[in-house]
C-alpha cells in the first residue's frame, strides 16, 4: 500500500552518501583538470627549441613548487527563490520590492547582485585567471550553502546569473555546457569540513578592531598555507563565524564586497608574483 | 463506525461541490456538520525552505482518510461485481433519479415529470391524441381545469409563458408550446417587414442628413476665407510684404485689401443673400490671382557670379596683358596729335563721366568709352606724377604685376618715353630672332633638355667657364662687378642697339617664352632685379599653362632656362641675395604648376654633381666643398619639394648628396668649416619633418666640437670620430685663441664672397660664431631625434664633449651658456629615454589564463519542464515516465484490490464457518439432548417442561 515512513527517510539518506562520495572524488577534480588543461599549451614551444639552442625555453617559475591556492568564502548571500505570481524568481530588490513589502520583507536585504559584483570580482581576479583559486563557496542567509568550482565563466549579466542561480537552487547543480561536470552545487553544511586542514582562515569585517595592511599581512603568512577569505556578501550587519582564524579589517571604510574581493586579490597576485 | 461516518462525510462534501447549484440548503447543513480531521490520521511533508508566495496546500496528506476512501470505493465496485460474479441474473434499478441517493423524494417527482414533458414535446408526438391517463399523471387537483382548456385555449394563454411557469402552473403545459412557437415564427416575419420600411426611413434620412452636412461646410468655409482675409490684411498692414514685394503692388495689395474691406462690410450687411456673397467670390479671385501672378513674375534672387577656374583667372589675365600690350603699340604708332585728339575726346568724355573713380579701369565696361577715359585718365595721373619722379613706381611695377595700378604707373613711365622704346622693343625683338638663329644648336640642346638632363648640364657649364668670362674674373678679381652689365651684355650690347640711347627700356607686356638662355639673357640685358622679375611674370602671365596646352612645353623649357640663370647667378661673386631672393620665389611657384618637369630637372642637375663630386674626389689636392651654387640648389629644393616624405625622387638623393659632402670632403680651411656647417643645417632643414638620421651630420658637428676642445682627451674618442679629420689641424682652425666676448652670428652669404685665405677665417670672432651656429644646429638635431631609441648611445659623449668645451679658458660666457643649455637638454633626455628602456625579457610570452567552462542554464527555468531541444525525445520521455506512473499505479491499485477481494473472501469463509460451527453445534445440542432424553427415558414429557 502506502510506503512507510521510515523507509523514505532512510533512501534519502543514501543518495546523501552517495553524493559525498562523488564530492570527495570531485574534491580532486580540479586540481587535476588545469594541470591537464596546460600540457597542450606548453607543446608548441618544444618547436621553437629546437630552431633556437641554447636559450631556455621557460622560465623557471619560483612558486612552482609550492602551488598554495585560495579559497574564498562569501558568506550570507541573499539568495532566495520565491513564487511570485505564476513564476519562480530569485528575489531582488530591484524587481520585486512590492512583493517583498506584501509579505512583511525589508528589500533592502535581498541583494543578490553584491554576490554577483563579488563573483566577478573573485573570477575576474589575475590568481583566478592564472589557476590560483582552488574553490569558492558561498553561504546564503537561509543557510544553503553553494560550491563553486574555479574554472567557470560566470555570467556577465545580472539577468543571466540571476537565470543560473535561479535554477542552481530548484535543481541544486549546474553542469557546464556539453559536458556533465557539475560547476554550480549545492552540498551540506558546514563549510568548515571542506576547507583544507592547514590553511589559513580570515575573516573581513569592517568592525574588527584589526586594522591591517593587506600587503604587509600577506607576506606575514607562510607560502605554502592555502589561504581562505571569508567576506560578506550582504547589505548589512557582519559576518558571524566560527571557523576563521582571525577578523581583519582592510580599510577604515566599509568597503564593498566586490572591492574587498578586488583588494585581497590584487595584493595576492603581487606576493605571488602572478600575471 | 467513526470510519464510516468520515465516509459519509466526506462524500457528501464531494458531492455538495458538484452539485452546488442544486440543493443549496441540504448541503450547507452538510458542510457545517464535517467533523474535525482526526489528527493520527494525517501525515505532513516537512518543508526545508519556506518559499515566498508559494501556498501550502497539497502538503498535508491524510492517509487513514485516504486508505478508508479507498476501501469504500471498492465495496461500491470491486465487491459488488464480486458478488455479481456468481449469479446469472441481476436486477438494476432504472427508475429516474433513483440511482442519486441525495435527492429527495420530492426532487425525484421534479425530474420525471420533467423528463415526461420532454418527451411530449418531440415532434413525432406532436399529433398524438393525448390519452387520459396522461393528465391523471398531474395529479388531482387538475383534474377540474381539464375540460376548459378545450374551449379556452386562444384567448387564456397569454405568449410570454415560459417552461418554469408551466411546471409551477402545470396547466396545459403541452399545449402551449405549439402556439410559442407559432409566435416565435411570427416575429421573425415581422422583422423582415421592418426592415423595408427601414431602408426607405434610413435612405431619407440620410439624404437630410446629407443636405445638413452640406450647408454647415459651406458655412464653415465662409468663416474660413472670411479668417483669411483677416489675416491678410493684418499682414499687409504689417508691411512685411511691402519689402518683398514692389512699391507699385503694394499700391494693388492696398486697393485689394481696401476691396476686401468693403467686401466684408457688405458681406455682413448681405450674409443671408446667397447671390450676393456668390458675386463677391467671383469678384475677389480676379483681384488676387492678379496679384499672384504678379508676384510670380518678380525677381526672387539675382545669381551671384561664379568663381572663376584657374584657366579663366588666368585667360583674363593674359586678355588683360594683351589688351595693354595692343595699346601700347597703338600708342607707338599713332602720331601726337591723335593723342591730342583722344585727348579731346577724353575731355569730353570726361564731362561726361567725372564720377569713375581709377579702379574701375580694369572693370568690364564697353571698351571704346573705357579707353578713351582712361587714357585722359593716364594722363592726367602722368602730369601729376612726373613730378615726384619715376623710381619710386618703378619699384612698385617690380614687386607684382598683379594690381592694375602698377600697370597703369607702368603706363606712365611707357608714355613718357613713347618713340624710344617702341624702336628699342622692335629692334630687341629683332634680337632674339637673331639670336635664336646663332645659337641654334644650344637650342636644339635645350630641346631635349627634359630628356637629358646631362646635355643641359653640360651647356650649362661650358657657359659658366668658358663663354661667360664673369665668373672666372669673378674668381680671379674680388671688385664686384655688376651682374648683368658685365658679362651677359658683352654679347648683347651689341645686338642691342635701343638701349644705347636709353637708360631705361620699356618692357613688353606679351613675351613669348625664350627659347634659349641666351634669348633669356638677352632679354633681361640691362634689367635691375625688379625688371628681371617683371619680365619673368610677364612670360608665366602670357605663356600660363592653362591657356593652351602648347604653353606647356613652352613653360617647361623656360623653366629650365630660369633654373640655368639661377644656377648662373648663384654662381657669381659677389652673390645677388636680391635677385636669388626674388627668383626662389618665381621658382617656386613654377615649380608647383610643372611639378614633374621640376623633379626631373632637379634630378638630373643633382645626379651630375654628384658624378662631378665622384670624378674630383680621385684627385685629392681639389677642394670638393660644393660651389655656393650647388648649396643655394640644395637649399632650392629643399624648399620646393617636400621634405616630409620617405621617400622622394629629388629631396632623397640630395639628402645622399649632402651626406656624402660631409663623409668625404676633407676639412682644410676655415671656409670648408663654414660650408660644412651650412650643409649641417640644411639637413637638420630636411630632416625636421621626416625626422631622418643622418649620422654623417651628427658625426660631422662632434668632430667639429671635439676638435675645438684644446686638449683632446684621448686618442681613442678621436679615432672614434672621424678618420678622414686631423683632429690637430682642425683645432688650430676652431680653438678661441683670445678671449672674447662677443658672438656674432655668420652670414653665410658673405662668407661664401670671401677667399678661401682670407684673414677673417682665423679670427676668433669668426671661430666663436661658428662655433655658437654648430651649437644651434646640433640642438635642433637633439630636438629632431629625441624620440629615437638610440638616442643616449648617439648624443651622449656629444654631451661630454660640451662639457669639456664650456670648462674652457677663452670661451665667451654666452658660449658657454648654450653649451650647458645644449647638454642639459641631451641629458634630460637621455634620463627620459634611460627611464622608459625595460630590461631586455627571456621570450615574452603571454601567460595563458585557464580554460573556463560555460555553465548550461536556462533563461527562464521552469521546475519539471524538460529542457530537451529535441522535442520529440522530451516527448517520449514525458510518455515514458507516465506510463510508468500509471503503471505503478496501476499495479497498485490491483494489489489493493487483491488485499481486499482476500479480505471479502476470508471474512465470507468465516462467516461461513462460523455458520457451519453453529449448525453443527445446533445438531450436536439437538442430538444431546435427544440422547439425554432417551437416556432418561422422559420422551417428551422433558422437553415440555423445558419450555
Amino acid at each position: 500500500m502506502v510506503r512507510p515512513f521510515a523507509a523514505k527517510g532512510k533512501k534519502r539518506k543514501k543518495a546523501e552518501k552517495y553524493d559525498r562520495d562523488e564530492d570527495g572524488g570531485e574534491s580532486t577534480g580540479p586540481a587535476k583538470k588545469p594541470l591537464v588543461d596546460n600540457e597542450p599549451d606548453e607543446e608548441p614551444p618544444k618547436e621553437d627549441f629546437q630552431e633556437l639552442e641554447g636559450i631556455p625555453i621557460v622560465p623557471e617559475d619560483p612558486n612552482s613548487a609550492n602551488n598554495a591556492g585560495v579559497i574564498f568564502v562569501l558568506e550570507r548571500a541573499s539568495l532566495e527563490v520565491a513564487k511570485v505570481g505564476k513564476n519562480y524568481q530569485l528575489l531582488n530588490s530591484d524587481d520585486h520590492s512590492n512583493f517583498l513589502r506584501r509579505n512583511n520583507r525589508n528589500p533592502g536585504d535581498y541583494r543578490p547582485d553584491i554576490l554577483h559584483q563579488a563573483l566577478l570580482a573573485i573570477f575576474d581576479s589575475r590568481i583566478a585567471k592564472a589557476g590560483r583559486l582552488k574553490v569558492v563557496y558561498v553561504k546564503t542567509e537561509k543557510g544553503l550553502l553553494i560550491e563553486i568550482k574555479p574554472y567557470v565563466r560566470l555570467p556577465r549579466t545580472q539577468k543571466r546569473f540571476y537565470g543560473v542561480m535561479l535554477q542552481l537552487l530548484q535543481k541544486l547543480s549546474i553542469t557546464a555546457a556539453g559536458k556533465r561536470e557539475k560547476l554550480f552545487r549545492v552540498i551540506k553544511n558546514p563549510v568548515a569540513q571542506y576547507l583544507p586542514a592547514n590553511s589559513h582562515k580570515m575573516g573581513f569585517s569592517h568592525s574588527s578592531d584589526k586594522l591591517v595592511k593587506m600587503r604587509n599581512y600577506l607576506d606575514g603568512v607562510k607560502d605554502d598555507v592555502d589561504l581562505v577569505f571569508v567576506v560578506g556578501a550582504m547589505a548589512h550587519g557582519k559576518i558571524e563565524t566560527d571557523y576563521t582564524d582571525d577578523l581583519l579589517a582592510i580599510s577604515e571604510y566599509p568597503l564593498s564586497a566586490s572591492c574587498c574581493i578586488a583588494d585581497i586579490c590584487k595584493d595576492l597576485a603581487e606576493k605571488w608574483n602572478v600575471g | 463506525m467513526a470510519k464510516l461516518s468520515v465516509r459519509s462525510s466526506s462524500n457528501n462534501d464531494k458531492k455538495s461541490k458538484k452539485k452546488k447549484k442544486s440543493s443549496g440548503p441540504k448541503a450547507l447543513t452538510m458542510k457545517v456538520s464535517a467533523p474535525k480531521a482526526n489528527p493520527f490520521e494525517s501525515i505532513w511533508s516537512r518543508r526545508k525552505f519556506d518559499v515566498l508566495g508559494k501556498k501550502r496546500k497539497g502538503e498535508e496528506r491524510r492517509i487513514g482518510l485516504a486508505r478508508s476512501l479507498a476501501i469504500e470505493k471498492r465495496k461500491k465496485t470491486l465487491l459488488k461485481e464480486y458478488q455479481q460474479s456468481r449469479k446469472s441474473t441481476e436486477f438494476s434499478d432504472k427508475r429516474i433519479g433513483e440511482w442519486d441517493e441525495e435527492l429527495g423524494e420530492f426532487d425525484k417527482a421534479i425530474l420525471r415529470s420533467q423528463r415526461e414533458l420532454k418527451r411530449k414535446l418531440n415532434k413525432s408526438s406532436k399529433y398524438n391524441l393525448s390519452d387520459g391517463e396522461e393528465d391523471d399523471y398531474f395529479g388531482t387537483q387538475n383534474l377540474g381545469a381539464l375540460p376548459a382548456n378545450d374551449d379556452f385555449e386562444d384567448e387564456i394563454i397569454p405568449d410570454d409563458d415560459d417552461d418554469a411557469a408551466a411546471a409551477e402552473t402545470k396547466k396545459g403545459a403541452h399545449r402551449d408550446a405549439p402556439y410559442q412557437q407559432k409566435g416565435r415564427l411570427f416575429e421573425g416575419e415581422e422583422n423582415k417587414c421592418k426592415s423595408k420600411k427601414e431602408v426607405m426611413d434610413e435612405v431619407i434620412a440620410k439624404s437630410k442628413f446629407f443636405k445638413a452636412q452640406k450647408a454647415k461646410d459651406k458655412e464653415e468655409n465662409e468663416q474660413l476665407v472670411e479668417e483669411l482675409d483677416k489675416k491678410f490684411e493684418s499682414l499687409v498692414q504689417s508691411e512685411a510684404l511691402l519689402s518683398l514685394t514692389g512699391s507699385g503692388n503694394s499700391n494693388a495689395l492696398k486697393v485689394l485689401v481696401q476691396k476686401s474691406i468693403s467686401n466684408e462690410h457688405l458681406k455682413k450687411d448681405t450674409l443671408p443673400a446667397a447671390g450676393k456673397t456668390e458675386n463677391f467670390n467671383q469678384e475677389k479671385p480676379d483681384a488676387f490671382d492678379r496679384l499672384v501672378k504678379e508676384m510670380a513674375m518678380e525677381i526672387r534672387a539675382r545669381p551671384s557670379d561664379r568663381t572663376k577656374t584657374p584657366e579663366e583667372i588666368a585667360q583674363d589675365e593674359r586678355e588683360r596683358l594683351e589688351l595693354l600690350e595692343e595699346e601700347r603699340q597703338k600708342r607707338m604708332l599713332a602720331p601726337d596729335n591723335s593723342s591730342d585728339e583722344e585727348d579731346d575726346s577724353e575731355n569730353s568724355s570726361v564731362g561726361k563721366q567725372k564720377y569713375i573713380s581709377g579702379d574701375d579701369l580694369g572693370d568690364s565696361f564697353t571698351l571704346d568709352d573705357e579707353r578713351s577715359h582712361k587714357k585722359g585718365w593716364v594722363d592726367e595721373i602722368l602730369g601729376r606724377k612726373d613730378a615726384d619722379g619715376t623710381e619710386s613706381e618703378d619699384d612698385d611695377s617690380a614687386e607684382a604685376s598683379d594690381s592694375s595700378q602698377d600697370d597703369v604707373d607702368g603706363d606712365s613711365d611707357d608714355e613718357s618715353e613713347e618713340d624710344d622704346s617702341t624702336r628699342g622693343v622692335k629692334h630687341s625683338l629683332k634680337d632674339w630672332e637673331q639670336s635664336d638663329d646663332d645659337i641654334l644648336d644650344t637650342n636644339s640642346e635645350e630641346d631635349d633638355e627634359a630628356s637629358k638632363g646631362e646635355k643641359e648640364q653640360d651647356e650649362d657649364h661650358p657657359k659658366e667657364k668658358v663663354n661667360h668670362k664673369s665668373p672666372k674674373k669673378a674668381y680671379k678679381s674680388t671688385i664686384a662687378k655688376s651682374s648683368k652689365s658685365d658679362g651677359i651684355s658683352e654679347d648683347t650690347k651689341k645686338l642691342d642697339r635701343g638701349t644705347k640711347r636709353q637708360s631705361k627700356p620699356e618692357l613688353p607686356y606679351i613675351i613669348d617664352a625664350p627659347e634659349s638662355f641666351d634669348q633669356f639673357l638677352s632679354l633681361l640685358a640691362d634689367c635691375s632685379n625688379s625688371d628681371i622679375i617683371l619680365i619673368i611674370g610677364r612670360i608665366r602671365a602670357s605663356n600660363a599653362i592653362q591657356l593652351t596646352e602648347k604653353n606647356l612645353e613652352k613653360m617647361q623649357k623656360f623653366y629650365g632656362i630660369l633654373l640655368q640663370y639661377f644656377a648662373v647667378s648663384a654662381n657669381k661673386k659677389p652673390l645677388n641675395v636680391e635677385l636669388l631672393n626674388l627668383l626662389f620665389k618665381t621658382l617656386m611657384e613654377m615649380s608647383m604648376e610643372i611639378p614633374f618637369y621640376a623633379a626631373t630637372c632637379a634630378r638630373t642637375r643633382i645626379s651630375h654633381t654628384h658624378q662631378q663630386f665622384c670624378v674630383q674626389n680621385k684627385n685629392p689636392e681639389n677642394s670638393l666643398w660644393p660651389s655656393s651654387k650647388t648649396l643655394i640648389l640644395l637649399r632650392l629644393w629643399s624648399m620646393i619639394f617636400p621634405c616630409s616624405d620617405y621617400n622622394h625622387v629629388v629631396i632623397t638623393p640630395a639628402i645622399l648628396l649632402m651626406c656624402e659632402y660631409l663623409m668625404r670632403c676633407p676639412i682644410v680651411t676655415g671656409r670648408d668649416i663654414a660650408i660644412g656647417a651650412f650643409l649641417c643645417s640644411l639637413l637638420l632643414y630636411v630632416s625636421r619633418q621626416s625626422s631622418k638620421f643622418c649620422p654623417e651630420a651628427i658625426n660631422f658637428l662632434q668632430t667639429l666640437l671635439a676638435a675645438a676642445v684644446s686638449r683632446p682627451s684621448s686618442s681613442q674618442n678621436s679615432q672614434q670620430i672621424c678618420h678622414l679629420v686631423d683632429l690637430q689641424a682642425l683645432g688650430q682652425l676652431l680653438r678661441i685663441q683670445n678671449p672674447t666676448n662677443e658672438v656674432t652670428p655668420l652670414n653665410f652669404f658673405l662668407i661664401m664672397d670671401l677667399t678661401e685665405d682670407s684673414s677673417v677665417f682665423s679670427s676668433d670672432n669668426f671661430r666663436a660664431g661658428l662655433l655658437s651656429t654648430v651649437t644651434e644646429t646640433l640642438d635642433g638635431f637633439v630636438n629632431i631625434y629625441g624620440h629615437l631609441k638610440s638616442f643616449p648611445e648617439i648624443f651622449l659623449p656629444i654631451s661630454t664633449i660640451l662639457h669639456e668645451l664650456a670648462k674652457q679658458e677663452n670661451m665667451p660666457v654666452e658660449l658657454q651658456d648654450k653649451f650647458r643649455k645644449v647638454a642639459k637638454a641631451i641629458e634630460a633626455k637621455t634620463e627620459e629615454h634611460y627611464i622608459g628602456r625595460e630590461p631586455l625579457r627571456m621570450r615574452k610570452q603571454k601567460a595563458v589564463p585557464i580554460k573556463l567552462l560555460n555553465p548550461k542554464f536556462e533563461e527562464n527555468f521552469v521546475r519539471g519542464r524538460d529542457y530537451d531541444p529535441d522535442r520529440e525525445r522530451a516527448e517520449r520521455r514525458k510518455m515514458q515516465k507516465l506510463l510508468k506512473r500509471e503503471t505503478k499505479g496501476a499495479a497498485r491499485e490491483l494489489r489493493k484490490d487483491n488485499h481486499f477481494l482476500a479480505e471479502v473472501k476470508a471474512r465470507d469463509k468465516a462467516l461461513q464457518e462460523e455458520e457451519k460451527a453453529e449448525k453443527y453445534k445446533k445438531a450436536r445440542a439437538f442430538l444431546e439432548a435427544q440422547e439425554h432424553a432417551f437416556k432418561s427415558g422422559q420422551l417428551g414429557n422433558g422437553r415440555k417442561r423445558r419450555k
